[in-house]
């Protein structure tokens, strides 16, 4: 059954349509591998922020561009994958008098199971609603994990977070920690388009186009919702992993729904119909953040007045534009060689 | 048994109602109206917060200090707001209803950074608080802010005067319809754009009039707005998207159940509040007192 959905003959719906994600990608993959060449360890350090939340807005995405269901609660999953590596890491540590190689790795394959459970639990119940019921329950979750995490003092530290997550010391060099990230980010991103582009990918955007009609197709329209809310979890959890070696602390802001507005800024900043969007738009918004901190304190400020001209003047984002301007091209050299 | 500690949370609790019932109570009709969920609305509270404190302190300074003088620190500011809100919806929101629904929250998300960020840029990070100077009145075994009564009753009048608008007169009768039906309504003739600007207009306006009657109870804080909305959002949810009454109910379970639990487990009170709202959106998704036909 599954099966007979073959992958060119579904109709590209409204969201994912882009065919610009390949190049973007190989290009965008090429940039990356040439940054610590930049004197300074800055722009490395700034990369890996880019790498990492970009990771956590495209896990994101697989809910929204690619299953139409609007999360604000999937921050909680980001916080929770970083919680459990930075408790393994801390326990391992603690036994061992130090952090070794394979410990620090252990303690970063510890994030996506975790996250998996969590977004097991709270998407069993969210696939039962659509739309800004969806985005509701999510929230809900999310903010009640954060707040569990935040006031369980004995067992999570509340807000104070913790500290002293110092990667082993062939990792603390930037570079290092850096080609790590993005190998580990690059596997997990050709592991998520190889799922988005699979039979399941597709039905993922039978659901966002039309569940109804999904459902009488004999799709299991809860349960494959729900495996993808475990997916897009697993994910957001893996990069929850990498950022507490990388900030070297995890605090319960990192499962609040700010947190998660972030990856909804970078998702539509990038443009949510691409596969690649919500990474263009993580170097986008990072690259920008870390600039205009340098020059002012009114960071929000800038952000919101970009994501406002963007939802007025740019819907789609930036790779939803260009793609729009190529289509348009290809259309008038068309109808100029018929007339 | 001392029932002191109980009647002040009680107290407290309700008037922290009051407030989240002013604000979801405007939430909950732009939402109905015209499907707009407005991240803004609690940093338009905080707004106007700051505007009725400078308004306060430069009546205080013409006229010497006086409490009454927050009377018309507090109109002032609402009208203010009132405006405020029907340049948004013409110049803002308006361009967003044929969209799909991430788009709006992401305007609207806008907004909170903005108007957050302009709020820090004019009034810097210092909290604004007005002291009345009241003294607080003895009853039940506790002292009591006399402010309390103040708040509760003033949210009292408006829920009250809501639903006289909303309920006995023409313009409050075709807000309603517009909540069951838009195009219905546009198709009678009535010019729907008008009444979108004037509903957002007065949802504003009602937050206004929250953020300067909540001033002399707590202070103004820079980032409190992100807590509100989220409390907020709560308690439309329980209380149902368009219900007035759901609203009411709604604002005095989450507030009353807030400063209760304040008692016995201080950091987990917003959980307890985020596990109704789980419990309601699992088991009536459509909220306490919200229609199924909406859902």
């Amino acid at each position: 059954m599954i099966s007979a959905v073959s992958a060119p003959d579904v109709r590209r719906g409204a969201l994912a349509r882009h065919s610009l994600s390949v190049p973007v990608a190989i290009l965008m993959f090429v940039l990356f591998l040439l940054v610590p060449l930049l004197p300074g360890e800055f722009w490395t350090h700034v990369s890996t922020e880019v790498l990492i939340l970009g990771l956590f807005a495209m896990s994101f995405n697989l809910l929204y561009g690619y299953m139409g269901q609007i999360s604000f609660g999937h921050a909680a999953f980001f916080g929770v994958g970083a919680y459990a590596s930075a408790m393994v890491f801390t326990r391992l540590k603690a036994a061992g008098g130090g952090i070794g190689m394979l410990d620090f790795l252990l303690s970063l394959l510890a994030g996506p199971p975790l996250a998996a459970v969590a977004a097991l639990i709270v998407g069993f119940f969210c696939v039962r609603l659509t739309g800004i019921y969806f985005a509701m329950l999510t929230l809900a979750f999310g903010e009640l994990l954060f707040y569990i995490v935040f006031s369980w003092y004995s067992f999570t530290k509340g807000d104070d977070g913790i500290q002293g997550l110092l990667p082993p010391l062939y990792f603390q060099d930037a570079v290092h920690f850096y080609y790590l990230t993005l190998a580990i980010v690059t596997l997990a991103l050709l592991a998520m388009w190889r799922i988005t582009e699979s039979p399941f990918g597709y039905i993922m955007r039978t659901l966002r186009d039309n569940q109804r009609r999904a459902a009488f197709l004999g799709i299991n329209v809860r349960l494959h919702m729900l495996i993808n809310f475990v997916i897009a979890g697993s994910f957001a959890g893996l990069a929850g992993a990498l950022w507490g070696p990388f900030s070297r602390s995890v605090n319960p802001g990192l499962l609040g729904w700010q947190e998660s507005g972030v990856a909804v800024f970078m998702t539509l900043i990038g443009g949510a119909g691409s596969f690649v969007g919500p990474m263009l738009g993580s170097v986008i918004y990072t690259l920008l953040q870390a600039v205009v901190k340098m020059y002012t304190v009114y960071w929000p400020l800038t952000i919101g007045t970009i994501i406002l001209l963007i939802v007025l003047f740019m819907p789609g984002g930036v790779l939803g534009l260009i793609e729009k301007r190529i289509k348009a091209r290809r259309e008038r050299d068309a109808g100029g060689r018929e007339a | 048994m001392d029932i002191g500690p109980y009647v002040l949370q009680l107290f407290s609790g309700l008037s922290r109602a009051m407030v989240l019932f002013l604000l979801s109570a405007g939430l909950s009709l732009i939402f109905g109206v015209m499907n707009i969920l407005n991240f803004a609305h609690a940093t338009l509270w905080l707004l106007s917060g700051y505007i009725t404190f400078s308004i306060f302190q430069f009546l205080g300074e013409q006229f010497g200090a006086s409490p009454w003088l927050l009377l018309p620190a507090i109109l002032s500011a609402t009208s203010l707001m009132a405006l405020i809100g029907f340049a948004l919806e013409r110049f803002l929101i308006r361009r967003t209803y044929d969209r799909e629904l991430p788009e709006q929250l992401l305007l609207t998300f806008a907004l909170v950074l903005i108007v957050g960020d302009l709020i820090k840029l004019i009034w810097g990070v210092e909290n604004r608080r007005i002291n009345l100077g009241v003294e607080p009145v003895e009853m039940l075994d506790t002292l009591i802010n006399p402010y309390h009564f103040v708040i509760v009753g003033s949210g009292v009048a408006v829920a009250a005067g809501l639903w006289f608008f909303l309920h006995r007169t023409r313009f409050g009768k075709i807000v309603r319809a517009a909540v069951y039906n838009r195009n219905m309504v546009s198709a009678l003739g009535i010019r729907i754009p008008i009444i979108y600007a004037l509903v957002f207009a007065a949802g504003v306006a009602l937050a206004g009039f929250a953020g300067g009657v909540f001033l002399p109870l707590l202070p103004m804080a820079l980032g409190v707005d992100h807590d509100v909305i989220v409390q907020c959002f709560a308690v439309v949810v329980i209380g149902g998207f368009g219900s007035m009454l759901g609203t009411f109910v709604a604002s005095i379970i989450v507030g009353v159940v807030y400063s209760f639990s304040i008692l016995f487990w201080p950091d987990g009170a917003l959980a307890m509040i985020f596990l109704i709202v789980i419990v309601v959106l699992i088991w009536r998704p459509w909220g306490l007192f919200g229609t199924e036909l909406r859902y």
